[in-house]
């Protein structure tokens, strides 16, 4: 075949070559992408430090948490036994943490010993050695930051790079577009942005915010369709299918939309409130702010005592898009209790995203890892998860739910603290959640593992945990994902009936069910917008995560493909056999 | 064969002497494969594989061929280790795989490899072509990934693919290719040894020959060895060198192909090859029909697997005149009697045949009267019937079978045979008729079907 003989060479040499050395033949088009992303990050870096910043944090704090986990059951076996066994069990559960952790770092790094030296030993033993050694550095390091100034000084250091990052001005800060200042009695505006109304500074900062956003997005696929133009090997791979069906599926579309949007929200949600939710919400009375009073005098108040005449209870309201009586721009109006309803909806998106996809996420994973694994090998393991899972949905979901947040919360345990609690409703709802998710997906798994393909990979020596993961979890993500977006919006909906009982997040923690709860006796009056606002919201996001699975569901299986008709055509002429 | 072939129970074997052509690359001695029963309190297994024994020899095509549920199936898969073998060894190259265990049996892996019989089941859809063929080159971390990558587009072309099917997906391609794509990824790895599990029967009779005579060519290029399980006894004639007729568990004939075909030697492949279509419809042929359904493989006879159909079972000498039909009948009975001894009766059967209401076996006199009323029964048999009618209705079906074997049985209800060798090719049959007290399985079949 002379065609393929012209085209053979051509192909040879450019699969064999890496990512690095294909942009540094042509690097126009990456060094063009690349220098508008290091614009569009730096007018944001601050921003980004944050995050990062709260990311380490949160990192510290399950660090500090799964810390404690060895002195606990320590304690415990030595109050049961003699006092001297809890230290000994201590340290040997520690060890156990750090072996598995050992384990984890080994798996996901390409560098073994099995590779770099010829012991004479079998793999096997060579990969527990391994382990052990690196078992051993990490307790050298654990018992060198616990008690030495190591620690201490990491930790000093680590916060000191990360507070003076984050207070970066960026493009979005509130330093930078105030919408934050009172009238003048000469009818301008004092202390906002180039002395325009607050409304109109937060309209722009909010467009900001958004534009922000969507460039951000543009400019991502503008990188991945300049990688496929320039840099690709395959001038086609599966992913392009995946995304030419997900174009075409605009129901996904408008849930990918809105997910997006509320993700931005929550993300940004300190620069598209008109107040932060410090001042308004959680310490209104360590503020002061400054407006114009009826007498045409600029005094000075407390955000909580102008919150007190701002509430929109029926009697008095502060509706949408207008000024409370203290030069306060309402975009969503206030609520019942007088702050800003816009700022509990941005940070309250930020409380539900987090129980939402900490619920989600560890919920599914535990139910797709236990399907897996009794799909795989049945027997005593799946009787086990039977019970146990059986044990748990024996129990109203709702009842368990509140059981345990009562008792957490009631016994003031450490997890409870983060998010007033929110981080432990995640927690509760997936431990409540993963036996419904995994009976939904039994079924498809059973089915799945029962496959020739399986068999097929074992025959040629596939690893369980790969033949899972490759040739079953597939299968599961469509139903999973389903199942997943179904349940997300009844779990915003649970947490909001939680707080609607009192039970679910209190305090300063904006969230969507309370602003519901609080509203709900006005829907009749002028205060309207309390409660339906939100309502509104949640229905929304709920509506668009359903649409976002479906339309992830429909790309990622190439059966469900309805175009591209030329394809199968030309696969099924070529061959012949 | 170089060593012996024998059956478990018999203790006696016959040494055959080595054979001369090809050395053997895979030794099965005494291998059982039995399925457990599920529930935590045991009972009685399934034994889908009851104790065969075998070699294959490097180059040669074995086929492998039995109804339904006889097992070749779940003996193809204990080769490769895809089912733990309950007992007995399986020499690959003089080594025990059966004992092998982690790095050693992933290591081994590369040398057997497996075709499957659904190429719809057998191919992951959500992977392309390139991913699918190439995942046992990753498991073994064959080379660098830009050679498996070529490796791969390589196999596409020798089995008669295109290289652009790379990226591809299963769903894109018709049955035969399908095939052809799970033949390329059983090649991958450069095994010895392929296990075919009826490779062409999910295809359409045009494709199989395409799929046949490519199996053939990889074997030629690369030197493989097959084991060819199939129950189209056509494309085992035509493929394979040598054959091994399964039933039950147990292999009932094993020979070279062109002889077994031409003078088979067991009962069972009698009737087997006699159920292969003639296409010349003036040829007078007598079609061996077998009566009855394979035993169930938790209970197998205690005597020769085929002993309750076989067409030429040995009787006992002074019933020797009964004609066929009656025996027919008479063992139908003994199938009924083992299974009301096994049929737990329920409290509800229990009362009403207190009661004297029907049950739902029946009455003794209503089977009699199924069995034997159109039937002439000598008397001398009749009075063995009635001493079973009685005890069968006191529900004392142990004893009643007892009765019936102590009359009717044979040497094939109460031992299992042993491997004869028929010819000096290492055709060997597993059947009481071939020891000298007994007439040959042709003669017996000429008279009694012929």
């Amino acid at each position: 075949m002379s065609v393929r003989a012209s085209f053979e060479p051509n192909e040879t040499t450019d699969e064999s070559r890496s990512l690095r050395e294909r942009v540094a033949d042509n690097p126009g088009p990456a060094r063009f992408w690349l220098l508008g992303t290091a614009v569009l990050v730096a007018l944001e870096f601050g921003r980004y430090m944050g995050w990062a910043q709260q990311l380490v944090g949160a990192v510290k704090y399950v660090i500090g948490l799964v810390g404690l986990i060895p002195t606990w059951i320590g304690d415990s076996v030595g109050e049961a036994t003699v006092p001297i066994v809890s230290y000994f069990v201590s340290d040997a559960i520690t060890l156990v943490l750090l072996f598995g952790i050992a384990v984890l770092v080994t798996r996901f790094t390409s560098w073994s010993a099995v590779d770099q030296f010829d012991l004479g030993l079998s793999d096997r033993l060579v990969r527990f050695l391994e382990r052990a050694v690196l078992t051993v550095v990490l307790a050298t390091i654990a018992v060198l930051f616990a008690f030495t100034p190591v620690g201490g000084l990491v930790n000093g250091a680590i916060d000191g790079v990360f507070n003076t990052l984050s207070s970066i001005p960026t493009l979005t800060s509130r330093e930078v577009i105030s919408n934050q200042g009172h009238r003048t009695p000469g009818g301008g505006w004092d202390g906002t942005f180039l002395g325009l109304s607050p409304a109109v500074a937060w309209g722009i900062r909010t467009l900001l915010v958004y534009g922000y956003a969507l460039t951000m997005i543009v400019w991502t696929w503008k990188g991945y369709t300049i990688f496929r133009e320039h840099y690709r090997k395959a001038d086609w791979t599966p992913r392009d299918d995946t995304l030419r069906r997900f174009r075409t599926h605009y129901w996904g579309l408008f849930g990918l939309i809105v997910v997006l949007m509320f993700i931005v929200t929550a993300l940004w949600a300190p620069a598209i409130s008109p107040t932060t939710a410090d001042q308004n919400i959680a310490s209104p009375y360590e503020y002061e702010i400054e407006y114009l009073n009826d007498d045409g005098d600029v005094v000075t108040t407390t955000p909580g005592q102008a919150n007190l005449n701002s509430q929109s209870n029926g009697q008095n309201t502060i509706g949408p898009m207008s000024y409370d009586d203290y030069d306060r721009w309402s975009p969503l109006g206030t609520t019942s209790s007088g702050q800003n309803l816009l700022t509990h909806i941005a940070y309250g998106a930020q409380t539900s995203l987090v129980i939402g996809l900490l619920a989600i996420g560890l919920g599914g994973l535990i139910a797709v890892t236990m399907s897996m694994l009794t799909a795989y090998y049945k027997g005593i393991v799946d009787i086990l998860t039977v019970i146990t899972s059986d044990t748990i949905i024996s129990i109203p979901a709702f009842l368990l739910v509140m059981m345990l947040s009562v008792i957490f919360n009631q016994g003031n345990h450490p997890i409870a603290e983060p998010l007033n609690g929110g981080l432990l409703l995640g927690l509760i709802f997936a431990f409540v959640y993963w036996p419904g998710m995994w009976r939904t997906i039994r079924g498809p798994s059973l089915q799945v593992a029962e496959e020739e393909w399986v068999d097929a990979a074992r025959s040629y020596g596939q690893t369980p945990v790969n033949t899972m993961r490759k040739h079953m979890a597939p299968y599961i993500a469509g139903y999973i994902m389903i199942y997943g977006s179904l349940l997300l919006g009844g779990i915003i909906i649970s947490t909001a009936a939680l707080s609607f009982l009192g039970l679910g997040i209190e305090g300063s923690t904006p969230e969507w069910g309370r602003l519901i709860n609080d509203g709900r006796s006005f829907v009749g009056t002028s205060s309207w917008h309390v409660a339906t606002i939100p309502g509104l919201m949640i229905v929304l996001v709920v509506t668009a995560f359903n649409a976002l699975g479906d339309g992830l569901r429909d790309a990622i299986d190439p059966e469900a493909d309805t175009g591209g008709t030329d394809d199968t055509g030309t696969a099924a002429a070529g061959g012949g056999g | 064969m170089s060593h012996e072939v024998s059956h478990e129970p018999i203790a006696t074997e016959t040494d055959v002497p080595t054979d001369s052509d090809g050395d053997v690359m895979i030794e099965v001695e005494g291998l059982k494969t039995y399925y457990e029963n599920s529930g935590l309190l045991g009972g009685k297994p399934v034994k889908a594989v009851d104790g065969v024994s075998f070699d294959i020899r490097r180059g040669e095509t074995l086929g492998l061929v039995g109804e339904s549920g006889c097992g070749k199936t779940t003996l193809g898969r204990t080769l490769l280790q895809l089912e733990d073998a309950t007992d007995g060894e399986i020499r690959f190259d003089g080594v025990d795989i059966t004992t092998l265990g982690g790095d050693d049996l992933h290591e081994w892996r590369r040398n057997a490899q497996m075709v499957f019989q659904d190429p719809e089941s057998s191919l992951n859809d959500r992977m392309t072509i390139g991913e699918i063929v190439r995942e046992p080159l990753d498991v073994h971390e064959w080379e660098t990934p830009q050679a498996r990558r070529q490796r791969v587009k390589e196999l596409l072309d020798t089995v008669g693919l295109q290289r652009e099917h790379y990226y591809r997906y299963p769903h894109q391609f018709s049955g035969g290719q399908r095939q052809r794509i799970s033949i390329a990824r059983t090649l991958a790895l450069e095994p010895d040894f392929v296990v075919l599990d009826e490779p062409v029967s999910a295809l359409d009779v045009s494709v199989q020959a395409e799929i046949i005579n490519l199996l053939e060519d990889l074997q030629n290029e690369f030197g493989l060895t097959y084991l060819f399980i199939a129950h189209d006894l056509s494309v085992v004639h035509h493929l394979c060198d040598r054959v091994a007729v399964m039933y039950l568990g147990n292999i009932m004939e094993i020979g070279p192909t062109e002889e077994l075909f031409t003078d088979p030697a067991n009962p069972y492949t009698h009737a087997l090859l006699s159920a292969i279509p003639e296409p010349d419809p003036t040829v007078e042929r007598d079609r061996i029909t077998l009566h009855g359904t394979p035993p169930n493989p938790r209970y197998p006879p205690a005597g020769c697997p085929f002993s309750t159909r076989c067409p030429a079972r040995i009787r006992p000498a002074e019933y020797r005149d009964l004609d066929d039909e009656l025996w027919n009948r008479l063992n139908t009975l003994r199938d009924l009697l083992s299974e009301r001894q096994r049929a737990e009766r329920s409290v509800r059967d229990r009362l009403r045949a207190v009661v004297g209401k029907d049950t739902r076996f029946g009455t003794v006199e209503e089977t009699y009267d199924e069995l034997f009323g159109d039937q002439k029964v000598p008397a001398r048999v009749q009075s063995v019937l009635d001493e079973i009618a009685t005890l069968a209705r006191n529900h004392d079906e142990g004893e009643a079978i007892a009765v019936f074997n102590e009359a009717f049985g044979s040497v094939c209800d109460d031992e299992p045979p042993a491997y004869h060798d028929v010819s000096d090719g290492g055709h060997q049959s597993y059947c009481h008729r071939h020891t000298n007290e007994y007439r040959s399985t042709d003669a017996v079949l000429e008279n009694r079907h012929g």
